[in-house]
């Protein structure tokens, strides 16, 4: 098994395929490639493998719930993004009784507190109870706080290597 | 003439599409997977356009369209793309005239996918040019905008990239700009939502002048000469509102406006611009080493002094209020900056506005972007209630205020 450590760039690890993920998009692999996304705020990601299928996908959605505004892009939004990533996971062989999910992102950087409780907030209590209706694990998560993240999404090991502007990276 | 919100989507979904279609021909061709990045329509400067590829070496292949919509369009390959294309493409080689008339080979294919789509929503035909093959530094890559430099053009701007590779290429289309207007406005389904499309220009010009007041400001608080550059006015889907600037770290300041229009602004350094004007504000040396709470409350004051000249430089134009909330100082990813900010405007609308304005200084290390995000529908609405003579009422009015 390849484990990502975040710093040294063995040879191995050069070949292992990258796929981006951009906002309001979402990767499946079954190749152990790498799963990247940047610059989350707000946005949250939620990573989730399938260790016995070998199935890993990352989603990077924006605000909480395709009910609040009128978009086909089920990407976009927590409860619908969760959905579509676990079905094109189950697609590609993958099981709801083996997914565990990893959740990173949703800090509140910015306080705009006339608009109630900030989007992040909204965005993780979303997840929660979306992963939580599909019995879906979280087995472990770096959300909440002031700094923006970046995601690897190691399709071999499941491991979520989280990365911020100001406080190093660290594998969850 | 108007143009309706709903038809700006419509065409930047078919310039999204065309450049989708376009992405697959070549994988087609290459077994090359990039993916489409951002696609946005841009309201700017003939001149200033491609002004983000300065300094850089490119291989173009430009066409020229005829038809329903005139005009060039181009595809922008970095140069360092060039080979890895030719090689992919069966038969294909990077040796000299066999290398150009592949990547013409490319160009060709992915352009008929790219019109055809607008030809087929448009039910019409545009023809295009056969291909010519350009190797240039920066915006020579484009077709010359010599004779047209302050004219207002709407580019529709695709940015491609090849993850696995870091090579990125471009699209760029540029319909004359009279004609283009006249298909968006027949394409409107309602007068509703429609946007006075003369007045977005307007706009343009005022910002332009909002700018450049704040701009001055910088100078006169800090010494640092700079300069206003690229003024611009786009929509995009709300998704891609963060990816209009780097991910790498920024400094800068982020407010909530309100008025007639209200929405956020964010006026952002890069660390080493931070830096240098916090620096230049401060009455002595700094205690301790890199971005300390001094520079911290420099970019504060600064942020400050900025927006408050370009949110009133719009109020006093509209004859509205605009207030703003007090700056917060963010020091982050540029992208994670923006999106809770397109996060916010994404709660209401499915794509957004972005006014981009950026100032620049060749003695020092210096450059600054201020973005900021109206309601849509404010958007519109102050823009239906200006009278166009009442831009020049921005010069005076911003000079005024500092």
């Amino acid at each position: 098994m390849k484990v990502y450590d975040g710093s040294s760039g063995t040879s191995t690890e050069s070949q292992q395929e990258r796929l981006k993920v951009g906002i309001a998009e979402y990767e499946v692999t079954t190749s152990g490639a790498n799963l990247t996304t940047s610059g989350l705020g707000s946005c949250l990601g939620i990573a989730m493998y399938d260790e016995a299928a070998g199935v890993a996908g990352l989603v990077h959605v924006m605000l909480p719930s395709a009910d609040e505004v009128d978009d086909t892009n089920e990407a976009k939004f927590a409860d619908t993004g969760i959905e579509l990533l676990v079905s094109e996971m189950e697609r590609a062989g993958a099981s709801t009784r083996h997914i565990e999910a990893k959740v990173a992102g949703g800090s509140d950087m910015l306080d705009f507190s006339q608009n109630g409780s900030g989007i992040g907030v909204r965005n993780v209590e979303q997840v929660e109870e979306t992963l939580d209706s599909l019995n879906i694990p979280i087995v472990s998560q770096d959300v909440g706080g002031d700094h923006g993240r970046s995601l690897k999404l190691d399709g071999n090991s499941g491991d979520l290597t989280v990365k911020s502007a100001n406080k190093g990276s660290q594998i969850i | 003439m108007q143009v309706d919100i709903q038809s700006l989507e419509t065409f930047n979904q078919l310039a999204y599409e065309g450049a989708e279609q376009a992405t697959a021909m070549m994988a087609q061709m290459t077994g090359i997977d990039a993916a489409v990045d951002v696609t946005k329509i841009t309201l700017m400067d003939r001149a200033d356009v491609g002004e983000e590829l300065a300094g850089q070496p490119f291989v173009g292949i430009q066409f020229g369209m005829e038809g329903v919509l005139n005009g060039d369009t181009t595809l922008v390959f970095e140069e360092r793309c060039r080979d890895p294309i030719v090689e992919a493409l069966p038969g294909g080689s990077s040796d000299g005239d066999m290398a150009e008339s592949s990547v013409k080979e490319i160009g060709n294919i992915m352009m008929s996918g790219f019109i055809d789509g607008w030809a087929d929503y448009l039910e019409t035909t545009i023809e295009h040019s056969p291909p010519e093959y350009i190797e240039a530094t920066g915006a020579d890559v484009l077709p010359s905008a010599d004779g047209v430099g302050s004219e207002q053009v709407f580019v529709f701007k695709s940015h491609i990239d090849w993850p696995g590779e870091d090579l990125n290429f471009y699209i760029y289309m540029l319909p004359e700009y009279t004609e283009m207007a006249e298909v968006m406005a027949a394409n409107a389904d309602t007068q509703s939502d429609a946007i006075p499309v003369d007045k977005l220009s307007v706009f343009n010009q005022m910002t332009r002048e909002g700018t450049q007041k704040a701009a001055e400001n910088v100078t006169a608080m800090t010494g640092i000469e700079t300069d206003a550059e690229v003024t611009q006015i786009s929509f995009a889907p709300i998704e891609d509102v963060p990816k209009q600037v780097d991910s790498k770290s920024y400094v800068g300041t982020v407010v909530e406006f309100d008025g007639t229009p209200s929405g956020y602004l964010s006026i952002l350094f890069d660390e080493t611009s931070a830096m240098n004007v916090a620096e230049a504000l401060m009455p002595m040396e700094p205690d301790g080493e890199g971005f300390t709470s001094m520079h911290e409350s420099a970019i504060e004051e600064m942020g400050n002094i900025m927006t408050s000249g370009f949110v009133d430089g719009w109020a006093n134009v509209l004859q509205t209020s605009v207030e703003h909330t007090p700056p917060e100082v963010v020091h982050d990813m540029g992208q994670a900056i923006m999106d809770p900010l397109a996060a916010q405007v994404g709660q209401h609308q499915t794509h957004a506005f972005i006014i981009e304005s950026r100032m620049q200084t060749d003695d020092l290390d210096f450059s600054c972007e201020i973005h900021a995000l109206p309601d849509d529908a404010e958007l519109k609405q102050a823009l239906d209630d200006l009278e166009i003579e009442r831009k020049d009422e921005t010069e005076a009015d911003v000079e005024k205020i500092f």
